[in-house]
């Protein structure tokens, strides 16, 4: 025979709910933006029933409905992400587990579940992403969520205030010991864990493929692509030109990328001429595998990356996590000299029958023209010189989309000249390919660093010429020359800005902007990009020789054992016994204001004498503190005296 | 020689009692001068119904502190000078054959008195010695087989002479327990000193002291005093007090649980005397050294000197809770 549980409630975790609620809501919010919107009402939902049912001392559902609600919800996150498993479903099925918890929540036990719960939500949202604004929320976050803790132990005379502060001390103590496991303990090449990240979000920045008919608005993503860092002097704006990925077949309206059925090692057909610079790229995640760099890469220190056919960076996996290398490039280069004739017709391949106008102009301007070159001179003319206009919203395309943006509509941005210029080249027999990446950058002035954003994202074309090898030809910079000097944010936004009526941004938002950059740099390089390599040099700065594993966790042993015989050194030398009540705490409160250390077995008239000689506050006002307070503590217990203690304290402050 | 009150207004309102201790004090310090501290001490042993012992040399004013203390406080005042030849008798009485009637009338000794000064305790047999002790344990005599009681408040001033060995038995620590404090007095100050060789003699001066209480009053005060609050803070203190002494190094022997009374009862009374709200940690330090001196038998090997710097060793060593 089963009996049945009491399902009524009695209001008595009415002080600690809440805080176990916040605690719960705080693990929760990183987690928000990628929950499926059912589950984040669910909880919300839950949440609200439960302080009813605490706040109205009402019944608790049955466990018929409970079953029935974990059964539903199950259901539902398996029909949104058709899976359980990953940090998608997995944060979803926690967070509405955890909402369907506080239903049954009728115990402290119960409550510490909770709290266990949001502790993981909170560890689960590093996976996804480790910014530099996560450092204070895992500190605030763990912070709530001791308190809550403590909240549920509390005794009864213990305030929130003060559960939070010894949540906070608690938290101190642990940070030494964090900071010094961070430093020591021996870092792995992989993560411990391998998660399967959300791949359902999209790429914000290249995508593979370009159809520039399709585009119509081009939205301006501030959010930076990736950082780099020159050892020496930057190279000039115009040569600053970021290898993305190459695309070279084109089927009358998008570019794609294709390999080439035979090629050359891409290295041998290099020649390498003029200056060169070497720099640290900080990549952003993207989830693809080309890698960016300057224009042309000849050493980059990422491992598993090689340099396909068409001078493309590709490594083996997706950059699924922040990552940073060193390269040495060359902006003068000369590659693939001789293309063999096979290559010739890759490279100009047009599918038949389409943009049948491009094709004639093609044939027209060729003709007249005296070699390849003037032709390409005459083609970048036409764009310079005829009604060919820069804009971020172009006009949407036909299916020749080629033939309606050169005729019809003439307005496009980076996109839509490169796949003209291509197509022309083609159609006059000239190899041709896309290259997009990215084109410019902004130099942070407090850390020296150039910042690549999303909306530097840039496309241009490669020219195979006899002799000359493959050269970069951008047409853009034929219609907008100020897109290629001075960046896209300025080329798009000095017609705006006067037009509605704004200056440029303020110089002081600039700054923030430049500071908070530069916050970021670092933490990347400190904190997220501590790798076993830097990790090793760190400790042969510290003076190890041939740092090791073993010989690391040693140290981080012996570290901690330091750590902890130092704070409880500390906390001896500190040692006063505990103080049981208020009084006790308000008054040495009081002492610690005076700026005196009262002696051991000094009473409190005695300390009194010697604080009116020796600290700065008036006699009188610590004889009435120290009267008020023998009072309240030694005295009958009459009603108020600790009021009347507390109001001689803050009259001291 | 006896002395009693005749007429006595009891004060019962808290403000009249505070009087009567204050203008106690005052005209106590207006014969010894310049030991407001010891006059402190002797009070709140009175107050807190203890015995006490003074330890000093001759002429410090052991008899004048007994003889003053039983003038102001207005009661009957007996002394009896201890000697090696002194037998229990002398100190409780006989029963004498009256002829006249045909039957034994006990003569009461000096013992029934309410202030008793016990000069030189320490040059009487322990037979004699005991005798006192027990009716200071007791509150009552024992003779021939019938139990008499003495007088209501009872009290024993007793002083002893630390310099003499020859000849002398000193008491026991058992029963150096039975007095509730033991204090010195000390030289008086220079001020002091000259004022005492200047001014007009102190037993003429202790003829003419007015009565200030009487033994109803007294009883009164003392009913007062054990009603002062002790908070649970300062009993953590006297523990943390008692313990200390248990397990120091210093010390062979630590305060009982009888001594951890005491000292309770005597801050009790010192705290009255001073008005304070409840029995603070400043009452217990100052009754700490008269109340554990003679309580604690320090360890052989001890680096301090005399009890008081011992008890002031232990009160740097606690913290106060």
């Amino acid at each position: 025979m089963m009996r049945a549980q009491p399902r009524g409630t009695d209001g008595a975790l009415l002080s600690s709910l809440p805080w176990t609620l916040a605690a719960l809501v705080v693990s929760l919010v990183p987690h928000v933006p990628y929950l499926a919107f059912w589950i984040t009402g669910a909880f919300v939902s839950c949440a609200a029933w439960r302080y009813t049912i605490e706040k109205q001392r009402r019944m608790l559902p049955s466990r018929w409905i409970r079953g029935g609600l974990a059964l539903v919800c199950f259901l539902g996150v398996l029909a949104t992400y058709s899976s359980i498993s990953g940090v998608g479903p997995g944060s979803a099925l926690l967070a509405i587990m955890a909402s369907l918890k506080l239903l049954e929540t009728r115990k402290r036990r119960d409550q510490f579940v909770l709290l266990f719960i949001s502790i993981f939500l909170v560890m689960s949202s590093l996976l996804r992403e480790q910014y530099l604004w996560s450092l204070p929320y895992l500190v605030v976050s763990t912070l709530i969520i001791m308190t809550a803790w403590l909240r549920m132990s509390a005794s009864e005379g213990e305030s929130a205030k003060q559960s939070f502060n010894t949540g906070g001390r608690l938290l101190l103590y642990a940070a030494p010991l964090a900071i010094a496991m961070w430093i020591f303990f021996p870092r792995l090449a992989t993560p411990f864990w391998s998660v399967p990240i959300d791949t359902s979000r999209g790429m914000t920045g290249l995508s593979d493929t370009m159809s520039p008919g399709d585009i119509s608005s081009l939205s301006q993503s501030n959010e930076v692509a990736f950082r780099v860092r020159f050892d020496g002097e930057l190279p000039q704006p115009k040569d600053r030109y970021w290898r993305g990925l190459v695309m070279t077949s084109f089927n009358g309206r998008t570019w794609q990328a294709s390999e080439p059925r035979i090629a050359a090692p891409a290295r041998e057909q290099l020649e390498f001429i003029g200056q060169a610079y070497s720099y640290e790229v900080t990549l952003e995640p993207t989830q693809q595998q080309w890698v960016i760099a300057m224009d042309m890469p000849m050493e980059w220190s990422l491992e598993r990356t090689f340099m396909g056919p068409h001078q493309q960076l590709s490594r083996v996996t997706p950059i699924e996590q922040r990552v940073a290398y060193r390269l040495v490039s060359y902006p003068s280069y000369r590659v693939q000299a001789e293309l063999p004739r096979l290559f010739r017709r890759f490279y100009t391949e047009v599918p038949e029958n389409s943009n049948p106008r491009t094709l004639a102009l093609a044939r027209e301007l060729r003709a007249a023209a005296e070699s390849d070159l003037d032709y390409i001179d005459a083609v970048l003319a036409m764009f310079r010189n005829e009604d060919y206009y820069y804009t971020l919203q172009p006009p949407a395309l036909g299916s020749n989309s080629v033939d309606a943006f050169l005729f019809d509509t003439r307005r496009g941005f980076c996109e839509h000249y490169a796949s003209a210029f291509s197509v022309l080249m083609r159609n006059a027999g000239i190899p041709s390919r896309i290259v997009a990446g990215y084109q410019g950058g902004e130099i942070n002035p407090l850390g020296g660093h150039l910042i690549v954003r999303q909306s530097d994202a840039h496309a241009w074309t490669e020219v195979w010429l006899p002799d000359y090898g493959w050269r970069r030809v951008d047409p853009t910079a034929a219609v907008a020359p100020e897109r290629i000097d001075y960046g896209t944010r300025d080329a798009a936004l000095d017609g705006v800005g006067v037009s509605w009526g704004f200056s440029a941004p303020s110089q002081l938002l600039q700054d923030l902007t430049m500071a908070w950059d530069m916050l970021n740099m670092k933490w990347n390089d400190w904190i997220l990009g501590y790798s076993p390599d830097k990790q090793k040099s760190f400790m042969e700065w510290l003076g190890m020789d041939e740092p090791s594993r073993r010989k690391m966790l040693l140290t981080f042993v012996i570290a901690v054992i330091a750590l902890i015989l130092l704070i409880s050194g500390f906390m001896m030398l500190r040692y006063r016994p505990p103080n049981k009540d208020r009084l006790a705490v308000l008054y040495n409160r009081f002492v610690k204001k005076t700026g005196v250390d009262r002696r051991i077995g000094e009473t409190e008239q005695a300390f009194a004498a010697r604080a009116a000689r020796e600290s700065q506050l008036p006699a009188e006002a610590i004889e009435s503190v120290t009267i008020a307070y023998l009072n309240a503590r030694y005295g009958p217990g009459v009603p108020g005296s600790e009021e009347t203690l507390r109001q001689a304290i803050l009259k001291i402050a | 020689m006896q002395r009693g009150s005749t007429v006595e207004q009891i004060p019962s309102s808290m403000g009249a009692q505070r009087d009567a201790i204050e203008r106690a004090r005052r005209t106590l310090g207006t014969i010894i001068l310049g030991k407001d501290e010891q006059i402190s001490l002797a009070l709140s042993c009175l107050l807190a119904r203890g015995h006490l012992l003074i330890e000093d040399l001759p002429g410090l004013g052991k008899t004048m502190l007994a003889q003053s203390l039983a003038r102001t406080l207005g009661l009957t005042y007996r002394r009896i000078q201890f000697t090696s030849d002194l037998l229990p008798a002398d100190i409780i009485g006989v029963s004498v054959f009256r002829q006249d009637r045909g039957e034994f009338e006990f003569q009461p000794g000096p013992v029934f008195s309410q202030l008793i000064l016990a000069d030189e305790v320490n040059r009487a047999t322990p037979k004699a010695q005991s005798a006192l002790l027990e009716a200071m344990e007791e509150y009552q005599v024992s003779v021939d087989g019938e139990t008499r009681a003495l007088p209501k408040p009872f009290f024993v001033v007793a002083t002893q002479n630390p310099g003499d060995q020859i000849g002398t038995f000193p008491l026991p620590e058992s029963q150096l327990d039975r007095f509730l404090m033991r204090v010195a007095i000390g030289y008086p100050n220079e001020a002091s000193e000259r004022e005492l060789i200047a001014g007009a003699d102190r037993r003429a001066m202790i003829d003419e002291i007015e009565a200030i209480t009487g033994p109803e009053t007294l009883l009164e005060l003392q009913r007062s005093a054990a009603r002062q609050t002790v908070s649970e803070p300062l009993i953590d203190y006297v523990q943390a007090l008692v313990r200390f002494t248990r397990e120091s190094a210093e010390i062979e022997t630590g305060l009982s649980p009888r001594g951890a009374q005491a000292l309770v009862a005597a801050a009790r009374s010192r705290s009255f005397i001073e008005n304070h709200s409840g029995v603070f940690p400043d009452d217990i330090q100052a009754i700490f050294a008269s109340v554990a001196g003679h309580r604690l038998k320090p360890a052989g090997s001890t680096q301090f000197r005399s009890p008081s710097e011992l008890c002031q060793h232990v009160l740097d060593s606690v913290a106060i809770p």
